[in-house]
């Protein structure tokens, strides 16, 4: 009984009505030429991402005459264009159309969700960790160099307190960052499981 | 300055590529537009994702080589770009998807609604159908579309025994809340 009323139920979605729409190959050529000039400014954004990164350090390294802060610029520079590039790499790592055909649903989503959960949890070795050493250095030798200015010693407690506190609440945005970013790999983690525990009885 | 010459078998495979997805395109139009609805409630969003699998359903025929069905072909790469779309949303969306165990009845309306609206009892699946993970989905639509347990199981990897249960399952959800006049089965 159920079942005819399902098959009506299914009679009924398959015949619903649908307005026609017609999708020409020109229109997917032209859909196809946008999406690689989507891809086209998104890496002219990474690039000048990049050269942001060169320039504000650069000019560091150009303008202070500290050896630890050069060295910290210096630092930033490569950790920074490490994890553009390393940004670039993994964003770049998606599935070609054809590969959509060859793989079930149930693997092509897994696939998909594992891709997503190693991003979030390397965020800290790919993204965040670069920038460690160099900020670390950065700030040290920025301090010693303020120090050493001619009227530091009156403000010194004020210039330690305010290096102690920067220092402090860019541990914190790194932390919190890669905090969440491991929780939401968790959750992945959990529907992927779910996943290969289907893939397992199949 | 970069001069690409086209030569005659790559002009064959991309003559082939496009013959390949006008008869597709041709064969499947219309599943294709359900299955979408199964995906996206947004009428413009929705179109952009029918666009986005046909896009892909012609790049994908350039590696078409016969191993699986057109038709498991196409309902793959409809299924995944459409699971694709999911996954990209859910970052701007913290909408729980829930599986065929857990979905809760839905509050419908009047006793006689069932017979009343065809475009209400439409609606409604396909709202529930949203509410569904992207596996289950998979399988009540490939359902509602008359394919049997064996083509459901290759389309999605699930084995056929698992997917005759999910069908089971829905089945009786499907019962539950669309033919007991209202009362949603409780």
């Amino acid at each position: 009984m159920a079942s005819e009323s399902n098959d009506g139920l299914a009679t009924l979605w398959q015949g619903q009505p649908v307005t026609r729409i017609e999708i020409s190959l020109d229109q997917l050529r032209w859909r196809a030429r946008r999406f690689e000039s989507r891809i086209h400014w998104r890496n002219l954004r990474e690039y000048a991402a990049g050269a942001l990164v060169v320039g504000v350090f650069g000019y560091y390294v150009w303008r202070i005459p500290a050896p630890l802060v050069r060295l910290g610029s210096m630092l930033v520079i490569v950790g920074g264009l490490f994890a553009l590039r390393s940004l670039h790499v993994r964003g770049a790592s998606g599935s070609a159309p054809v590969n959509m055909a060859f793989s079930s649903c149930l693997e092509f989503h897994r696939r998909q969700l594992e891709r997503q959960r190693d991003l979030l949890r390397d965020v800290w070795t790919w993204y965040l960790l670069p920038f460690v050493p160099g900020l670390a250095v950065f700030l040290v030798g920025l301090l010693g160099w303020t120090l050493a200015q001619p009227n530091a010693p009156a403000h010194r407690q004020l210039i330690v307190g305010a290096f102690v506190a920067t220092a402090l609440g860019c541990g914190l945005v790194l932390a919190a960052v890669g905090r969440l970013n491991r929780w939401a790999a968790r959750k992945l983690q959990r529907e992927i499981d779910a996943l290969a525990a289907l893939e397992e009885k199949s | 300055m970069n001069v690409t010459v086209e030569t005659a078998p790559t002009r064959e495979a991309a003559s082939r590529q496009d013959e390949m997805y006008r008869e597709a395109a041709a064969a499947f139009a219309q599943t294709l537009q359900r299955l979408a609805r199964g995906y996206e409630s947004d009428a413009d969003r929705r179109l952009d994702l029918l666009q986005e699998i046909h896009l892909a359903l012609w790049q994908s025929f350039e590696g078409f080589d016969g191993r699986c069905s057109l038709r498991t072909w196409v309902y793959r790469v409809a299924h995944n770009v459409a699971t694709s779309h999911v996954i990209r949303e859910r970052r701007f969306n913290s909408r729980t998807l829930v599986g065929l165990d857990e979905i809760e009845p839905p509050s419908t309306g009047h006793d006689g609604e069932r017979s009343a609206d065809r475009r209400i009892v439409l609606e409604k699946l396909a709202h529930m159908i949203r509410s569904l993970t992207p596996v289950d989905r998979q399988v009540i639509l490939s359902y509602l579309e008359g394919l049997d347990a064996a083509s459901i199981a290759e389309i999605t990897g699930i084995s056929a025994g698992n997917v005759a249960t999910k069908i089971h399952r829905i089945k009786l959800l499907l019962a539950r809340r669309f033919h007991q006049g209202g009362h949603d089965g409780k």
